[in-house]
């Protein structure tokens, strides 16, 4: 496949580190060059790698409840940045609480991202639907 | 500032505590003589210490939840809430990620967005933007003590607040709230941070209040080997002890093998005791964690995970458990699902009281393995530090001698790769830079080829990933999926 460029990273105050490690690698050996930002990572940092690889999607994570505070305006400002057509994932325990799943997804949908993931997705689903997404070949 | 394991002179320290009580507009309330005075009229039964010394001496297991909500009556609630339906026997206040990392600002925002909402937006009680007087709030609302849970690199403001608010009992240390929850932020930096906690701490037992200081056990909460969080747990007990802490809790997180992990707490306990021998009149506790690693996201088979942690808690005879709930793979849970967390814990310790875990060899032999390989971890970092135990703790984790693994911080190695064995028991199958002997090294070696044979595959990185999903998958060991 051709090489295609991803940004991943957990964004914010959150600190989860495993998870992080284990979707690189499960992405690195789908054939995807990754550029891993790591835990702590505030909005700017996805977009400015982004830029700077010319990546064709941001993959965000959060685990700890805060990502409904964290990713405001992050699809206003890939836009700002010029990533309009940026490819944007989320996924996780993205709102404090156990609450239904399908208006979580909701709001990260209306957030402008294009896939929302909930908590204890296998790694085999967005490398799956990334391909979709980017147009892929196997 | 040079560091050095020395406890610091009150000068020094109150030179530094002009500073840390600018950090935040709150921090002006804080008043020591005051806040002496008000510890001094708490109720017995609000003393972690005290508590603690009970249990041990009865030799019961109690039960602490986790929790922590962005306002203040909804906190109060909570805890109240915990304390009457989930029996809970000491009482937390889990801060938000946000003051974690001394973001007030955005903990303020959080705050007012929790009012707007009418529902938390904050995964904890963001102490420091609150202040004294609404922690004081909180603890006269409830009949147990309260203690501070985090995961803070910097924690000397929240540690001044809460502590003159009237918290008995404040968690965490420079490598247990550093290595696994910051990325950039030096050891030496967190371990004077930290000196300033425990020197505020022994400031106060010097002053005949007693407050309860709990090193975080689990550090990663992933498949850390016992010897590593013994080796954390043992150098900031010391660190404390130093700095004129006199109650202590050493804590280690569940791996799920019984044998291993009633191994675990025992030898914790026996080598703190041997390695904090110089320091008459500290009194020692332990801490059990409930699994801290990923979780079934069926209810049913949470509390099949939260009661196993329970049991070994019992049989182990931890001082303390802190629970798990059967949220936990969805993140925070609510307050009537942690209520049941707790509730299911009490049903196995109380119908586990009266028993324990009978020595056996294969528990005396990890008990044995444990003590041994801890011993060549921190005979290696005194060595590191020509007698100094903190100058050795950075060089150590500079040299590897000391690594946690999956951890975020860019100042540990990150060599270490564990995995079960056949048992389920967590072994070495990289141990990087630990400066073990060849028995010890042959020992795991041995234990993951014997579990590789019977999988019919090499040890490698994908039964460390097939390990770190298993028990979230419904069993211990990651076998190969068919």
């Amino acid at each position: 496949m051709e090489d295609k460029t991803i940004v991943m990273g957990v964004i914010g105050s959150d600190v989860h580190a495993v998870g992080n490690r284990i979707l690189q690698e499960a992405f690195e050996k789908a054939g995807f060059e990754v550029i891993n930002i790591g835990v702590l990572a505030p909005q700017e940092d996805f977009i400015n790698a982004a830029v700077e690889t010319d990546a064709d999607a941001i993959l965000v994570s959060s685990l700890y409840g805060h990502g409904e505070m964290d990713c405001k305006g992050f699809k206003e400002k890939c836009v700002e940045a010029g990533l309009e057509d940026i490819v944007l994932y989320v996924g996780g325990n993205l709102v404090v609480g156990k609450q239904d799943w399908e208006p979580v997804k909701e709001k990260f949908l209306d957030m402008g991202f294009d896939r929302v993931y909930p908590p204890g997705t296998l790694p085999e689903e967005p490398i799956a639907d990334l391909k979709e997404d980017l147009g892929i070949e196997e | 500032m040079e560091l050095k394991n020395e406890k610091w002179s009150l000068d020094k320290f109150k030179e530094i505590r002009e500073e840390v009580l600018q950090q935040w507009p709150t921090g002006k309330d804080v008043d020591f003589e005051e806040a002496i005075e008000y510890h001094n009229n708490l109720p017995e039964e609000q003393i972690m210490a005290e508590k603690l010394a009970e249990a041990k001496e009865e030799d019961v297991t109690l039960i602490q939840p986790r929790a922590g909500v962005a306002l203040i009556d909804e906190h109060i609630e909570l805890l109240k809430f915990l304390r009457e339906e989930g029996q809970a026997d000491l009482l937390p206040s889990t801060i938000d990620s946000y003051t974690r990392q001394n973001n007030y600002e955005e903990a303020e925002a959080g705050i007012e967005e929790s009012r707007e909402e009418g529902r938390s937006m904050l995964n904890g009680f963001p102490a420091v933007n609150h202040g004294v007087k609404a922690c004081r709030e909180v603890v006269e609302a409830l009949d147990a003590p309260l203690q501070v849970r985090h995961g803070t690199p910097d924690a000397r403001l929240l540690a001044e607040i809460t502590l003159a608010g009237g918290f008995t009992d404040y968690e965490g240390g420079g490598l247990s709230y550093n290595i696994p929850y910051a990325k950039n932020v030096s050891i030496e930096q967190t371990l004077l941070d930290w000196q300033y906690v425990d020197r505020l701490i022994g400031y106060y037992e010097e002053n005949g209040i007693k407050i309860n200081r709990e090193p975080f056990g689990p550090l990663t909460g992933t498949l850390v080997p016992p010897s590593v969080s013994h080796s954390v747990a043992i150098i900031e007990g010391l660190l404390a002890a130093e700095q004129g802490v006199k109650n202590i809790t050493l804590g280690y997180g569940q791996c799920g093998n019984l044998v291993q992990d009633v191994a675990a707490l025992q030898s914790l306990e026996e080598l703190a005791e041997e390695y904090l021998a110089d320091y008459e009149d500290v009194m020692l506790t332990t801490v059990f964690h409930q699994w801290m690693g990923g979780f079934p996201q069926d209810e049913a088979q949470a509390f099949g995970v939260i009661s196993w942690g329970a049991a070994t808690a019992a049989l182990g005879k931890a001082t303390k458990v802190i629970t798990k709930t059967p949220h936990e793979a969805m993140g925070v849970p609510t307050k009537e699902a942690n209520a049941e967390g707790l509730r299911s814990t009490k049903q196995v310790i109380n119908m586990l009281r009266d028993q324990s875990l009978l020595s056996n060899d294969k528990l005396e032999e990890e008990k044995e393995m444990i003590k041994q390989e801890t011993k060549q971890i921190l005979d290696r970092v005194f060595e590191l530090g020509n007698g100094d135990v903190a100058q050795g703790t950075v060089r150590a984790f500079e040299a590897g001698v000391l690594d946690v693994p999956f951890a975020p911080s860019k100042y540990n190695a990150g060599n270490l790769l564990p995995a079960r064995d056949d048992d389920g028991a967590v072994r070495f199958l990289n141990h990087g830079n630990l400066p073990f002997s060849d028995e010890v090294v042959e020992f795991h070696q041995e234990k993951l080829e014997a579990r590789g044979k019977s999988e019919g595959r090499e040890p490698n990185f994908q039964m460390v990933i097939d390990d770190i999903y298993a028990i979230g998958k419904g069993r211990l060991v990651g076998r190969p999926r068919s």
